[in-house]
């Protein structure tokens, strides 16, 4: 990446006279020590740490609703680790017979991916005081209580109303907006879920998603871009390069704010999603902590905040919002039951080949 | 400077020591990893590759850009240069210095201002649809068109600082001499300037030539998944599929390109010079 970095040269004064070689060297390490001893954090106070794993997105709203009110109730230090899910995924399974991770959410595919590595561990739900207020769905989405719900998504299409009408997955071809729309790479989260429901809609619930991967390759020319990252496509439609874009609700947020006339589809096959999942690290050496913080984020009072400020959808079904913050979140026992999600092991077991047949068809 | 070897030595060592600590160690290991075969040592990898069509189109588009780049640069660098040459010493800094400063924007921010320049609505499709050009806006985002004006933009400004101190070495009266001879432009531009400044059009052709195929942020955001290159395959491959084997695979192949292309620029300088 030699263009996107600055090197900076420093000109040293040129010395005469006698150098002792030892007393250079030494200098040198000593200086060269200094430097990397000030580059370490200062060694912290706090008794107790636990050390989480979680996604890059929001963190200064989860800093202010979970992390710091959890702090001060534990008298604990909290380590945060963000990262993209493949690269905390790859360090877990790194450091898995001496975890320095305790808890990490992630979506269930990824959990599943960690369970069967042996990266995580059963978590005993009668430490958590909160599970109970959970909808079903989110209770225990693995199986044997590998993890626990905390978030999901419905992912739909963000239409532009002036230029089309979306009713099905399959009007995302439409000859109208032919040529302006963006679809989820087959790698990003909202692909695999995308890619389902225009199989369904086409009449193919097949798990290769051979029918609806053909589809897309067929129009390839006629889509934008393949998005890797949500907000590139609130750009792109704030831009207009866009008129229509399957999107997970989580992002919906910054549509709301675009001076646009946008709608969030309902197409007739329905809408899909994800869901997202704490997980406990098999041998955690923090294990009391994580219970405390996993029911911590669990709780009514907190679930609630993180709704109230649009960073995540409650899991917590007694959370109760105002209808404004529900239109903006995929909220309610009734639309939950709706979402027509595709399971962890189908997203695990195919992904794989889903990515093989993507990149020889769609993308080169 | 030193009494002895032993003390310039020892002055050098804490620097080499870290060099080859965090860096050739660490490189080395990784591009090591490209020729672990099934069994030991192998070139398996690499042909296996280069077996994939995707790669392949991969591969050949990185060159094909970066090797356009490096031309279109070259001919609009020559002629910048020229401009800037003749100029008064005064307005020639104030030029150098119009030429230095997007290097000092950040090439996100640059490459953000491309997305929205040549978007539906940019200024570009304004202009070609208000002249009557094209009828209606041209999708320029995500093609290659689009990554080939970015790394141009983002990379002329080096080609032509090497040009610019290329022909300021020049003798001043040789291109009045040729003229004088009897050449014509084209004449004097190909027998008397390319080869008293081929130093620079080599140095210059390298750092835009490199610069195109390691550049990673201008393909990632003009390009996107549709418009693969190396540097955005490897990010890929790492950071999708955690795939490192096939990332050093690319990363090697990127070191090889670049000093393959330093190479023959060189000998297609001294082929030009020896004649």
């Amino acid at each position: 990446m030699s263009s996107d970095s600055h090197t900076s040269v420093c000109h040293l004064p040129a010395r005469s006279g006698r150098v002792r070689a030892s007393s250079a060297m030494a200098g040198s390490v000593l200086a060269l020590a200094g430097i990397v001893a000030s580059l370490s954090p200062a060694a912290r106070a706090a008794d107790q740490q636990l050390v989480i794993s979680v996604y890059g997105f929001a963190q200064d709203a989860f800093s202010e609703i979970v992390y710091k009110p959890f702090e001060a109730q534990c008298d604990c230090e909290l380590i945060v680790e963000t990262g993209n899910s493949v690269e905390r995924l790859a360090k877990l399974e790194a450091r898995k017979d001496d975890p320095e991770i305790d808890m990490a959410v992630m979506s269930t595919h990824d959990a599943l991916s960690a369970s069967r590595k042996g990266i995580t561990q059963a978590i005993d739900v009668s430490r958590l005081s909160n599970h109970g207020k959970l909808y079903d769905i989110a209770k225990d989405p693995l199986g044997d209580h590998l993890g626990i719900g905390y978030t999901f998504y419905a992912t739909s299409i963000v239409y532009r109303t002036d230029k089309v009408s979306i009713d099905s997955w399959q009007d995302l071809f439409k000859e109208e907006i032919k040529g302006r729309v963006a679809f989820p790479n087959v790698s990003t989260n909202q692909g695999p879920p995308a890619l389902y429901m225009l199989g369904k809609a086409m009449g193919e619930t097949d798990s290769t998603l051979a029918a609806p991967i053909a589809a897309v390759a067929e129009h390839a020319d006629d889509i934008v871009t393949f998005y890797e990252r949500s907000s590139q496509v609130a750009q792109l439609m704030q831009q207009e390069e866009i008129l229509a874009a399957p999107i997970g609700r989580f992002a919906w947020g910054a549509y709301t704010k675009m001076d646009l006339p946008l709608a969030w589809a309902t197409p007739s096959e329905g809408q899909t999603g994800g869901m997202n999942v704490m997980i406990l690290t098999k041998g955690a050496k923090n294990e009391d902590l994580a219970y405390q913080f996993m029911d911590f984020w669990l709780s009514t009072e907190i679930q609630t905040a993180l709704a109230e400020a649009l960073v995540d959808s409650p899991a917590n079904a007694e959370v109760e919002v105002s209808d404004e913050i529900a239109a903006n979140l995929t909220y309610g026992a009734d639309t939950v039951s709706t979402l027509d999600l595709l399971a962890p092991d189908i997203i695990l077991d195919n992904r794989e080949q889903w990515l093989e047949s993507w990149n020889n068809s769609v993308t080169q | 400077m030193f009494d002895n070897r032993l003390e310039g030595l020892a002055l050098v060592l804490p620097g080499v020591l870290f060099a080859a600590l965090v860096f050739l160690l660490p490189v080395g290991i990784l591009l090591g990893e490209g020729f672990q075969g099934v069994d030991g040592w192998s070139l398996a990898p690499y042909i296996e590759f280069f077996s994939s069509e995707r790669n392949r189109v991969v591969f050949f588009r990185t060159l094909k850009l970066g090797a356009m780049v490096t031309v279109v640069a070259a001919i609009i660098g020559y002629a910048a240069a020229w401009s800037i040459v003749s100029l008064s010493p005064q307005s020639r800094g104030r030029m150098i210095g119009l030429v230095i400063l997007p290097l000092m924007i950040s090439p996100v921010a640059r490459t953000y201002a491309w997305i929205v320049i040549l978007g539906r609505t940019g200024i570009v499709n304004q202009a070609l649809t208000t002249i009557g050009l094209s009828d209606e806006p041209i999708r320029f985002l995500f093609t290659e068109t689009a990554v080939f004006i970015g790394l141009l933009q983002l990379f002329l400004p080096l080609m032509i600082l090497s040009l610019c101190s290329a022909l300021e070495n020049m003798p001043d009266d040789a291109v009045p001499a040729a003229r004088v001879l009897g050449a014509n432009s084209l004449q004097v531009f190909w027998k008397v300037i390319l080869p008293l400044t081929r130093e620079g059009l080599v140095i210059g052709g390298t750092l835009v030539f490199t610069g195109s195929l390691t550049a990673f942020i201008t393909p990632a955001i003009l390009g996107g998944s549709k418009v693969l290159m190396l540097e955005t395959l490897l990010y890929q491959r790492v950071t999708v599929a955690n795939d490192f084997a096939s990332a050093s695979i690319i990363a090697m192949i990127l070191i090889v390109m670049s000093f393959c292309a330093n190479l023959l620029l060189k000998r297609l300088a001294t082929a030009r010079a020896s004649r």
